[in-house]
């Protein structure tokens, strides 16, 4: 590698070490406390509460995934199989949900399916004055706020698997004399399979990680245990031990993945390939296809968005938009700008050794910033609390350990955008800029950081706006005057405070949007 | 045209690493303004809240409106909060911690958070079953567990005493505060200390089983489902019920005063309280701030805004209110509640309540 001298090498290693031990330290510490408790501290957790939130945490994984895989299998399916007008838009439309954060979406749905709200009185009309819906602070109002809100995952990966679809599978089949249906569930779909899976994986690891609708919808997971346990106790050890069992819970739920992708692999064989065409329908099926899509959308974004807007516009509401509001937007853009700059300062020497000397050390460096992924917000607060605590109390309480989670928390999103946008710039660019007699320090000034540009701006823009959604770690985190967005938004959700909860979501789901555009535009293919 | 692009491509660069340097540089200026917030100085409180927010800010804004003192305000979960004083030790950037459990207050003094307060405004207002031994914390404002029903769904007379909620008539019929909530827990600890652990582990064993999943965070949405039908009766403190009748005066609530028979153990109460960090460079304020709170116009802010009892004699609660002579308490001193509360959690978690 000329690009890379030693000194500068071993900074940059200096760096990268340092940025893996920022990430495996707090990690290392829970484990170790959890590991050391009392086997009587671990028997009680046992026999009491742990039971329940594996059960209570699957269940709701398992149904929420069910729920989406129909949901984005079916959606998926309609926009990329039929020809309608508004199909486009719709195609994107489905997107949207993900720009919804949970908590908002919770809070929206406590009012719509809460007792005495507006879908239950649409349904006594139906049923009867007596008749009682399922409440939203239920196994099945959880299951639907988590699903609507999560099944774009599915939908958007099962639609570019359909769009890459080799139509000639398909016709071989009806060829032999299979029924459309016989062909649907037993030649695309399981050709779809890796693709939903993956989906679903996504959605999976969503749902056990999520803090916001479950604190909210009162629904006990491990997750918001881990919370309650660190909040009403005190108990840093039991919340350690159930982190523990949480973390592990995801990479169960990963391997399982891995495993499972790894069996189905589908190649296409020949050069040739067709898309399908899409078929154009009579009315009365087009009619019938926007409606499903329309309450689709508009019950996991369309209903929501507009109820928060019809509260923010409200005099409640109005009223709270001072300088103290202003305020509240300052802190999260503050803090979004810090640990935006600190992850992409973090992630760059990572992923840069990663990419040009890709050692042993590196590359298990590269993978230890992974492991935010299975990290839900109350675990890697909890993390960074208890290493600050013991190792450096100093700086306990300061926004420094709130960064510091969040970088955690969030820098496996900035590095799948940095990773790719590294390893895309050959080293022979760096190796002739050298040759030319450019120093390492103006080679990678004028060479490689003009080229990764573009994937330095996306992660920036990535934990920037995750960072403006995060809730839990903030909850436990934050200094004295540095309430957040998102903490306004659950404070008064919290105590169903519709009206002065929704400027701050509202402001939350605006700045999301621009994140799903940049997170489409990487592969989104117009079809 | 070759050296033009070259030009463009390079100012493009210069730009984009110009952005990185600004970034980094803003980074760094962020952090260093953000680590001494410590050593703010100036007429500027930082209080410590469990209370909620809406409970307390009004009242404190009167104090900024009247001293001119500002005050920053952080507000949490009691317990949290007590922990975080703990380990922030010296650098705890709170003046005054404010909360609604005098357990909690009483276990900070015993962790050597606060500074004891000799004034004579508060001995002159607040009489000494309400306040620490050494007047480290001083309670502002009284509350009591009452029960609160839906009048279309309960008849006045069924429900004299907390006990009779285990009964399993109520099935799926109660709503409770969550396990971690300190007013469950310093009310618990006074049953314990009233009947016993027995009788309190068969008491939580049926509340457990007839709240079923009715598990609240928020003391305010057990009000409010109660008020809406959505369940038959709740465990509130007292205010809760009160502020709900204030806006919405027609809503079906009553409420019974619990355990007031003959041989009864009394109403549970608790004082939401302040003390003062034993380190606060701003002892002068932190005075100013509990002196106001404890005198009679700060006294009546509680009473009227909050609908607690006041504690200094000569303030009336709100005359909505169960006239505070007609009803008495248990007899559990409150600087108990601290040395009770690892049992009583243990006894709750054995019992597996949420």
């Amino acid at each position: 590698m000329i690009a890379i001298n030693r000194s500068s090498g071993s900074a940059l290693q200096l760096a990268a070490l340092t940025s893996a031990a920022l990430i495996l330290l707090p990690l290392g510490y829970v484990t170790a406390l959890a590991l050391s408790a009392d086997p009587v501290v671990w028997y009680r957790l046992w026999s009491t509460r742990v039971p329940e939130l594996l059960l209570n945490t699957v269940t709701l994984a398992g149904a929420v995934a069910a729920l989406t895989l129909v949901l984005g299998v079916s959606t998926a399916w309609m926009v990329t199989r039929f020809e309608f007008p508004g199909r486009r838009i719709w195609e994107v439309a489905l997107v949207l949900p993900l720009a919804m954060p949970t908590y908002v979406l919770a809070y929206v749905y406590n009012y719509l399916l809460g007792f005495g709200g507006p879908m239950e009185h649409l349904w006594q009309l139906v049923a009867g004055p007596q008749a009682r819906i399922f409440s939203p602070q239920s196994f099945w109002g959880v299951t639907l706020v988590m699903a609507l809100d999560t099944f774009p995952f599915v939908y958007l990966l099962t639609r570019s698997a359909l769009l890459s679809f080799n139509v000639s599978f398909e016709e071989v089949a009806r060829t032999c004399g299979a029924s459309h249906f016989y062909t649907m569930f037993r030649v695309t779909l399981p050709l779809l399979r890796p693709s939903i899976v993956a989906g679903l994986a996504l959605v999976i690891l969503y749902v056990v990680s999520d803090f916001g609708a479950v604190s909210l919808l009162r629904y006990q997971t491990l997750t918001y245990a881990v919370f309650q346990q660190m909040t009403g106790r005190s108990d840093n050890q039991a919340a350690s031990i159930l982190s523990l069992l949480l973390v592990i819970l995801a990479l169960l739920f990963l391997l399982a993945e891995r495993w499972f992708r790894q069996k189905s692999r589908f190649y296409q064989t020949t050069g040739r390939y067709r898309a399908p065409r899409r078929i154009q329908r009579s009315w009365p099926y087009t009619t019938a296809l926007t409606a499903c899509l329309a309450t689709v959308v508009g019950l996991a974004f369309g209903i929501p968005a507009y109820l928060l807007v019809a509260w923010s516009v409200s005099p409640e509401a109005q009223a709270i938009l001072d300088s103290r509001f202003f305020g509240f937007v300052w802190n999260s853009a503050v803090l979004s700008t810090l640990a935006a700059t600190a992850a992409v300062l973090v992630g760059l020497p990572l992923a840069y050794l990663a990419s040009r000397k890709p050692t042993w050390l590196n590359i298990g460096c590269l993978q230890a910033a992974y492991a935010g992924y299975v990290l839900p917000g109350p675990v890697a607060a909890l993390a960074v609390l208890v290493l600050f605590l013991n190792v450096i109390p100093f700086f306990y309480g300061t926004v420094l350990v709130l960064i510091v989670a969040y970088v955690l928390h969030f820098l496996p999103a900035g590095l799948q955008s940095l990773e790719p946008s590294i390893q895309q710039i050959t080293p022979n660019l760096e190796e002739v800029s050298r040759t030319l007699g450019l120093s390492i320090r103006e080679t990678w000034r004028r060479v490689t950081l003009p080229l990764i540009r573009n994937g330095v701006i996306v992660a920036w823009v990535l934990v920037f706006l995750q960072t403006m959604k995060e809730l839990p770690a903030t909850l436990l985190l934050r200094p004295v005057g540095f309430d957040t967005l998102a903490i306004r938004v659950w404070l008064e959700a919290s105590e169903e405070y519709y009206q002065l909860a929704a400027p701050s979501a509202l402001l939350i789901v605006l700045v999301g949007l621009p994140a799903l555009v940049l997170l489409l535009s990487r592969d989104w293919r117009a079809a | 045209m070759n050296s033009f692009r070259h030009d463009a491509s390079r100012t493009t660069v210069l730009t984009f690493q110009r952005t990185l340097g600004i970034a980094v540089a803003c980074f760094v200026l962020l952090i260093a303004m953000n680590i001494p917030i410590i050593a703010t100085a100036g007429e500027k409180l930082t209080v410590y809240s469990g209370r909620a927010e809406r409970l307390i800010k009004p009242v404190l804004d009167d104090f900024t409106a009247k001293s001119g003192i500002q005050i920053e305000l952080l507000s949490s979960g009691t317990t949290e909060l007590v922990n975080r004083m703990k380990a922030e030790g010296d650098r705890c950037p709170a003046d005054v911690f404010i909360t609604n459990d005098a357990g909690s207050l009483e276990m900070a003094r015993t962790a050597g958070l606060f500074r004891p307060l000799n004034m004579r405004e508060v001995e002159r207002a607040i009489p000494p079953q309400f306040r620490a031994a050494d007047n480290s914390w001083i309670g502002l404002s009284g509350r009591f567990w009452i029960i609160v029903y839906n009048t279309t769904m309960v008849k006045p007379g069924q429900l004299q005493s907390l006990q009779d909620l285990a009964d399993p008539m109520w099935k799926n019929k109660i709503a409770i505060p969550n396990a971690g909530s300190e007013y469950l827990q310093a009310g618990v600890s006074v049953i314990r200390a009233s009947l016993g652990d027995d009788r309190t582990r068969k008491f939580l064993e049926g509340l457990r089983d007839n709240a079923g999943t009715q598990v609240y965070q928020k003391s305010s949405q057990i009000v409010d489902a109660v008020a809406k039908g959505q369940i038959a009766m709740g465990i509130v403190n007292h205010y809760y019920v009160y502020r709900h009748l204030a806006t919405q005066p027609t809503a079906p609530l009553a409420v019974v005063m619990p355990d007031q028979q003959e041989g009864g153990m009394g109403a549970i109460m608790n004082v939401a309280g302040i003390g003062v960090l034993k380190h606060t460079p701003r002892m002068e304020s932190a005075k100013l701030l509990v002196e106001f709170l404890v005198a009679q116009a700060g006294q009546k802010m509680f009473a009227d805004l909050d609908k607690e009892y006041p504690l200094h004699p000569e303030v009336k609660a709100d005359p909505a209110l169960v006239e505070r002579k007609s009803f008495r308490a248990a007899l559990v001193p409150l600087t108990k509640l601290a040395e009770l509360r690892e049992p009583t959690m243990q006894l709750i978690e054995q019992v597996g309540m949420r």
